[in-house]
């Protein structure tokens, strides 16, 4: 145990995800030999963050206005949505430079064991503004795990009848890589989506 | 396929375990309870990740102390392959493929190619059907990777429906069910797809093996489906088959919560000139059936698998009259067998001696 302020801090940096104790103790001694406007700084950082950040009206991307950057983008095509499960997923999507679209944010995937059902998740939101946008059609990007997989099922019945085009991401191979190091399950599915050359 | 060396700490009986064994076969002698069954444990471990006789990995710690750890090397065809494990009394177990921690545990399955007889294969075929459709599924994952991979995507969308079947209300709104029962279903498809495949590959050896080890009459698998899988082959047409017996049976499945036909409620019964081997059979045809299930496991891997699988024979011999234990190793004669007894006139075959006392294997 050390003096109540540091371990008070140690006891929370070690809730954060990926850090362990070990780590939580280097951390709280870096700040603690740290100039004073060094922790400070982080100290803001943290709470500008808590304060400011809230989800986007229309997409529930985080941001630090009404609307995320994207959606008030006017250059964006508003016909496309994909929809994510988390926000994280958005910035990796956006280095593709391929998607001009907007987004959807779930907040998750369905998952009965975890008590995480269809209501927890912003699926009416997404049916909502298929009504409302025009929207023409909507890429289901959720992980391609059984509970994202689940989802992107239940997002298409509930779309269908509205007629809009409900796609999912494919499934392949890492391109430059090489045949041998593909896992079975993944090249079986690539096989299933192969397209004609 | 062979196991050049096993070591082992605080596991079971051993304190410490420093074995090096023959690379064809390995007669480990001594009286009971001195740990010759630990040492094919300890081997069997390495090679399935769990324990051959279903024993929980807290029971497999040496008493008094907090964790066990395996490891051994195992020589592929052009490849040496080390694995470790490490089973803590608290916490997650740690294994390692080569230093490495496997990306999927399944494919240390397919890395290690492995068949054990044990004391208690005879429920195999006495018991109730689940340790029949265990011995499918398991055989399955051994050989062809994917059928792991599809297993795990039936457990878990089961146990995804079964929760929201219990959760009070949920499961009245007919869309969300819908979405489960059709990834239910198409997981389902395969799972059986796979027992098929196993079935169909098997039966040949399954055949051949039951005549030489003294049996007579022609044994075969009967596949009892609970949702009306019979005669149908493609994947789509399985999983539309499997929907409607689920979508027939959904009154009754929201009254008690649970799903109740699928793979997981399959009967593959064992048929002897068309008796049910479980009910209608003999001990003594029950126990030569049994046999013909290991050798012909073993003589798919080596086909399939094109390797020849270290054999476990855990304390079979005192079961079997010496002529019948000589025509079952003749049918497997050529890789590395490790054979426990506490006698070793039982036991007719030629190999290295070793002698398990007090915890420790001495040649």
């Amino acid at each position: 145990m050390f003096e109540p302020p540091i371990q008070r801090l140690i006891d929370e940096l070690a809730r954060l995800p990926g850090v362990g104790r070990k780590s939580a103790q280097r951390i709280a001694f870096h700040l603690l030999n740290a100039e004073q406007a060094d922790a400070q700084r982080l100290a803001d950082a943290i709470s500008e963050m808590r304060s400011s950040v809230r989800l986007c009206n229309r997409c529930y991307n985080v941001t630090a206005d009404q609307e995320c950057s994207i959606c008030s983008d006017l250059r964006r095509d508003t016909t496309v949505v994909c929809v994510v499960e988390r926000a994280q997923d958005i910035p990796v999507l956006e280095r593709t430079q391929s998607f001009r679209g907007r987004y959807h944010v779930l907040g998750g995937a369905v998952n009965p064991i975890a008590g995480i059902h269809e209501e927890n998740l912003r699926i009416k939101e997404l049916v909502d503004r298929v009504e409302l946008e025009g929207i023409k059609e909507v890429i289901a990007a959720t992980n391609p795990t059984l509970e994202g997989d689940t989802t992107a099922m239940m997002i298409s019945r509930r779309l269908k009848p509205l007629g809009v085009t409900v796609t999912r991401l494919a499934s392949g191979l890492p391109v430059g890589g090489d045949l041998d190091y593909a896992d079975e399950v993944t090249l079986g599915r690539a096989l299933t989506g192969r397209q004609e050359l | 396929m062979n196991i050049t060396w096993l070591e082992a700490r605080d596991f079971r009986s051993y304190e410490t375990l420093r074995f090096e064994p023959d690379e064809a076969v390995n007669v480990l002698v001594g009286d009971n309870g001195q740990g010759k069954t630990s040492v094919i444990e300890a081997i069997g471990y390495l090679g399935t990740t769990k324990s051959l006789r279903g024993v929980a990995d807290e029971a497999l710690i040496r008493e008094g102390t907090s964790s066990a750890v395996i490891r051994g090397a195992f020589d592929g065809r052009a490849s040496e392959t080390v694995i470790e494990c490490e089973i803590p009394m608290e916490g997650r177990r740690k294994i390692l493929v080569n230093g490495k921690r496997p990306t999927r545990m399944r494919d240390v399955l397919t890395t290690v190619s492995m068949v054990a007889f044990l004391p208690d294969d005879l429920d195999l075929v006495k018991r109730g059907s689940a340790i029949r459709r265990g011995y499918l599924d398991d055989l399955a994952a051994r050989l062809w990777p994917q059928a792991a991979a599809v297993q795990t995507d039936y457990d878990r969308a089961l146990r995804q429906r079964n929760a929201l079947l219990k959760q009070e209300g949920r499961a009245t709104d007919s869309l969300t069910l819908d979405v489960w029962d059709e990834r239910l279903a198409r997981a389902g498809a395969q799972v059986l797809q796979h027992r098929r495949a196993v079935a169909t590959n098997l039966q040949p050896h399954l055949e051949e093996a039951y005549l030489v080890v003294g049996g007579s009459g022609k044994l075969r698998w009967s596949y009892r489906s609970t949702w009306g899988s019979d005669g149908v082959r493609d994947n789509d047409d399985l999983a539309e088959a499997f929907m409607a017996a689920l979508a027939t049976r959904r009154g009754k499945e929201l009254e008690i919560r649970s799903t109740t036909v699928g793979p997981h409620r399959d009967e593959p019964e064992l048929m002897l000139d068309g008796r049910n081997a479980r009910s209608m059979a003999s001990q003594g045809e029950q126990r030569t059936t049994a046999l013909a299930l290991r050798i012909g496991s073993y003589r798919l891997i080596e086909e399939v698998r094109d390797q020849t699988p270290i054999l476990l024979l855990d304390d079979v011999f005192s079961e079997l009259d010496p002529s019948r234990a000589a025509r079952v190793l003749d049918l497997m004669p050529t890789g590395q067998v490790f054979v426990t007894t506490a006698r070793e006139d039982e036991v007719p075959i030629r190999g290295r001696r070793w002698s398990v006392r007090d915890g420790k294997v001495l040649p």
